[in-house]
């Protein structure tokens, strides 16, 4: 039984160099001055007060927190009611629907993102759409609003295709069940599909906010220079600034704020389904 | 209610996967643009395209990214299966502790795990390149497959592989015949997502290349800036590449199933169509694999890596100079001296930078850069005599010049008094009349200039208090004049009249004019930043003979002039220069082809550590200003 445990050893060794000594390194530039060498080096928690000393940081922290929740929710407007609509046609339209929802992701992301551009673009097909609606001829690349149309585009399939993974996997027996005891389809909705799909959304919560926070190319590319995110700071202080040790400082903080409020929605999660055996 | 007529659903569905596909679709079809607007399709045609297959940038960007996908798929896949089998019969300890390390990449922000591969890398002096690039995807996308091996080994019967080996199986038949064949669909499954991570990733690749290795993600994020439809022409091919290569792994199963039974599909709907997709990728990668040069040339085999500014060279200048070496050139651009210093002070290696002057200066005194070899350049007596000589290296014992030019303002004739613009220099980025309707350099040096020069200042001045007053006046700029901080984007979009002002290199407001005649360009009277980009040949270069060859080479009489007219820089090359500027020449009549000289409030850059970390950090805190008042 015991016969291929050994099998796992070489990916223990690979993870604990190619997982687990990045993070580490991450963890030590944080904590150094700038110019050590890994053998010799002085502590410093200097990189950290840097940040949550100065107000403009915390800003733009707050910022993608902010524009990642905006993302999420509209993700989550836009995808649960796809996601239910999917899941209640025949399986031949649901095969078909999930993959048209497929194949956007994977088609690469910039090439995604890049899309947009033309559309954005003044004198592109949206602008002129608007201003025969007669809603003029606002700017519409380079502004808060094409990062967050940018994010739900490239983000949304995540949610439609984890909310719709669980509703297939609903049993619609509790359904019929419902209704036989009087629910009428409201009710139904509401005591039964919505938290048996709660799973999937939660999952589609966690893998639309994580890389809508972090994100620094969708800003970059239709939000323009002056839409400067924290993952936009942190390539910043990789790329062109050179200050490593703060930089791997921001992502500490940025990775410690993220595993807080994943662990608060799975906490979330976990609080449904007990209230639900009771 | 299954059959029920749901309007709000269909009207939903319909306008999502509008949304979904409209992008993409008005992307294609702009790849078949005659012209070269993103915005007005002016008749079909296929040059965009002709264009991707000569570029070998892109079809290398294609072949990079496909080729890393289908290793590191199958590594990953054959790693991560083995490893979860390993696990599941490990101690519970050691596969609770495997399961949060594999989370890692899953749960951290994508560009956390980037930068921890990206110091993993530099400690341990791991070359940047393709290798370092395959090695990162493999980590990341092992954890996937083994997250979808996994469940299938859990619901697997435990003792089917005693059961064989009881049997008489070996070890290894019991693996591959008994345990392998339970899990299929979920190894499948998992190498898909591999795929599709692999393909899609563009944060940790960024980090992790090097070496001029782009895939397709990092060459759209570094051509982006600039209108180029050849971007839509290879975006339309991995689009075609992968709705096929979908479509079959999700067809032939449904054809199949009118076929064969329930229980043969179960096992076997995955193979063939995976297979034959597999086989199409491959097949498509390969066919596009750049081809080699001639070996019957001096430098046949030989490869030049250079690494220079992005948009700042001719389109027929390097495929020139490989048509007459039998050399090949790596190409990596990048978007700021600073992001240059960054690499080369770590270690990577090139054989040619084009840096600017400020930047030589550091290089030299860091000990980064070699002396030239006088015997093996040819090219120095064509030069203009104002470029050679230079305050940063006295005698052009570093460095040979390759454009020079000025920093100023691109105004549009029709929206800007000539007569205002005069009055009010760099000031007229803070004129409220201009709300909404300039541009900003995103650059520190510049921008700094700009301020330092509106105040009055030099641009080299050491002094906190006046590079705080900068900082104060960028600050109050971008608060309340809503400006648009780009970089090339500005040549386009000025080309095309969208903004009344901005800030501009002199080069690329000649090219702005020459477009469109309604362009003017300004120096204001408080002066502006002198600069000059040259040749320089790193320490640890594996090739400087070679470079030596494409310095004169570039600075050949055709070459330049081809070069010089391309991109609207100004050549060193007196001739040249003399020729574009004059009766008949590309750029008659515009002066911000011919840099402003001898004006005694002009300045060069002088490198100063101190100062730039100080104005790095307060630029970070402009742009920050900027995104915070929008």
């Amino acid at each position: 039984m015991k016969r291929f445990s050994q099998l796992a050893v070489p990916y223990i060794i690979w993870a604990v160099l190619m997982l687990i000594l990045p993070m580490g390194l991450i963890a030590l530039y944080s904590v150094t001055e700038p110019g050590n060498s890994i053998i010799s080096f002085s502590l410093t928690l200097e990189h950290y007060a840097k940040f949550f000393t100065d107000p403009d940081f915390l800003i733009i922290l707050w910022r993608s927190l902010g524009i990642a929740f905006k993302t999420t929710v509209i993700c989550l407007i836009l995808g649960y009611p796809a996601a239910y609509f999917i899941s209640r046609s025949s399986e031949k339209t649901q095969r078909l629907l999930v993959l048209c929802i497929t194949i956007p992701t994977w088609i690469n992301m910039l090439v995604r993102t890049y899309a947009w551009i033309g559309m954005l673009s003044e004198g592109g097909p949206i602008q002129q759409i608007l201003n025969i609606l007669g809603l003029g001829t606002p700017e519409l690349l380079y502004t808060e609003g094409a990062v967050l149309l940018g994010m739900v585009y490239n983000f949304v399939p995540f949610m439609i295709l984890q909310i719709n993974t669980s509703l297939c996997k609903m049993d619609t027996s509790l359904l019929e069940a419902g209704a036989d005891l009087g629910a009428n389809p409201v009710q139904a909705f509401l005591r039964v599909t919505l938290p048996l799909s709660l799973p999937g959304v939660i999952n589609g919560i966690t893998l639309v906010f994580l890389p809508a926070v972090s994100s620094f190319f969708i800003p970059k590319l239709l939000g323009g220079g002056q839409y400067f995110l924290i993952g936009n700071l942190i390539e910043n202080q990789f790329i062109t600034v050179g200050e490593w040790n703060f930089g791997s400082a921001i992502s500490m903080i940025m990775a410690a704020v993220m595993m807080l409020l994943m662990m608060a929605v799975r906490k979330v999660e976990l609080h449904n389904q007990g209230g639900k055996e009771e | 209610m299954k059959k029920g007529k749901r309007p709000f659903g269909k009207i939903l569905m319909t306008l999502m996967i509008v949304f979904f596909y409209l992008p993409i679709l008005y992307m294609i079809i702009f790849s078949f643009n005659e012209g070269k607007s993103l915005t007005v399709f002016t008749g079909f045609s296929l040059r965009w395209y002709q264009h991707m297959l000569e570029s070998r940038d892109m079809m290398e960007a294609l072949y990079t990214t496909f080729s890393v996908a289908l290793i590191a798929t199958a590594v990953s896949t054959a790693a991560g299966t083995v490893a979860a089998i390993g696990l599941s019969r490990s101690r519970k300890i050691v596969r609770n502790v495997m399961e949060q390390v594999n989370n890692l990449p899953l749960m951290n922000p994508e560009i956390v795990t980037a930068i921890g591969f990206m110091l993993l890398f530099i400690t341990f002096r791991v070359g940047k390149g393709y290798m370092t690039m395959l090695l990162a995807h493999i980590a990341f996308c092992t954890p996937y497959v083994m997250l979808s091996v996994m469940p299938k080994i859990r619901s697997m019967d435990p003792n089917i592989a005693d059961a064989a080996m009881d049997l008489g199986a070996t070890p290894w038949q019991a693996l591959t015949k008994a345990i392998v064949p339970q899990i299929t669909p979920g190894i499948l499954s998992g190498a898909l997502i591999a795929f599709t991570m692999s393909v899609d990733d563009f944060i940790i690749s960024y980090f992790v290349t090097g070496g001029g290795v782009k895939n397709l993600s990092i060459m759209v994020y570094t051509m982006s800036k600039r209108i180029n439809p050849s971007i839509n022409a290879i975006s339309t091919l991995v689009v075609v590449i992968i709705t096929i290569a979908l479509a079959v792994i999700n067809l032939v199963p449904v054809l199949m199933a009118k076929r064969e039974t329930r229980e043969e599909i179960g096992k076997r709907r995955w193979v063939l169509p995976g297979a034959l997709a597999l086989c199409a990728v491959l097949a498509a990668v390969f066919l596009l694999r750049p081809e080699g040069g001639d070996s019957a040339l001096p430098y046949a085999g030989e490869t030049l890596y250079v690494y220079m500014p992005g948009e700042y060279i001719g389109e027929e200048v390097v495929p020139d100079f490989e048509a007459r070496t039998g050399a090949t050139v790596i190409m990596e651009n990048f978007d700021s001296n600073e992001q240059m210093y960054i690499k080369v002070a770590n270690g990577e290696a090139y054989d040619l930078l084009i840096p600017s002057d400020y930047m030589i200066q550091r290089l030299i005194e860091e000990d980064l850069l070699q002396p030239l070899d006088p015997s093996l350049l040819t090219c120095m007596d064509v030069l203009n005599e104002a470029v050679l000589n230079p305050p940063y290296d006295p005698e052009n014992t570093y460095s040979v010049p390759y454009f020079w030019g000025t920093v100023g303002i691109v105004y549009d004739k029709t929206k800007v008094d000539l007569e205002e613009l005069k009055e009010q220099g760099f000031d007229i980025f803070k004129n409220e009349k201009y709300y909404g309707d300039i541009y900003l350099y995103d650059s520190e040096r510049d921008s700094f200039m700009m301020a330092l020069k509106a105040l009055g200042y030099s641009m080299n001045t050491e002094n906190e208090e006046e590079l705080n007053a900068a900082y104060d006046w960028l600050e109050e700029c971008v608060q309340t004049m809503k400006p648009e901080i780009v970089t090339d984007e500005i040549i386009d979009n000025m080309a095309q009249g969208r903004k009344a002002l901005g800030l501009i290199y002199s080069g690329d407001a000649a090219y702005v004019m020459s477009e469109n005649e309604n362009m003017g360009f300004y120096l204001p009277e408080s002066g502006t930043n002198l600069w000059f980009d040259s040749m320089v040949i790193p320490a640890n270069a594996e090739n400087p003979e070679l470079a030596h060859e494409f310095m004169n080479f570039i600075s050949e009489y055709d070459i330049a002039y081809d070069n010089s007219s391309y991109v609207g820089y100004t050549s060193p090359n007196e001739e040249v220069a003399a020729d574009l500027s004059g009766e008949g020449g590309e750029f008659e009549g515009i002066d911000a082809y011919v840099p402003r000289m001898g004006y005694e409030m002009d300045e060069v850059f002088v490198y100063n550590e101190d100062t730039r970390k100080i104005i790095s950090n307060l630029w970070s805190k402009v742009k920050i200003a900027a995104s915070n008042a929008s």
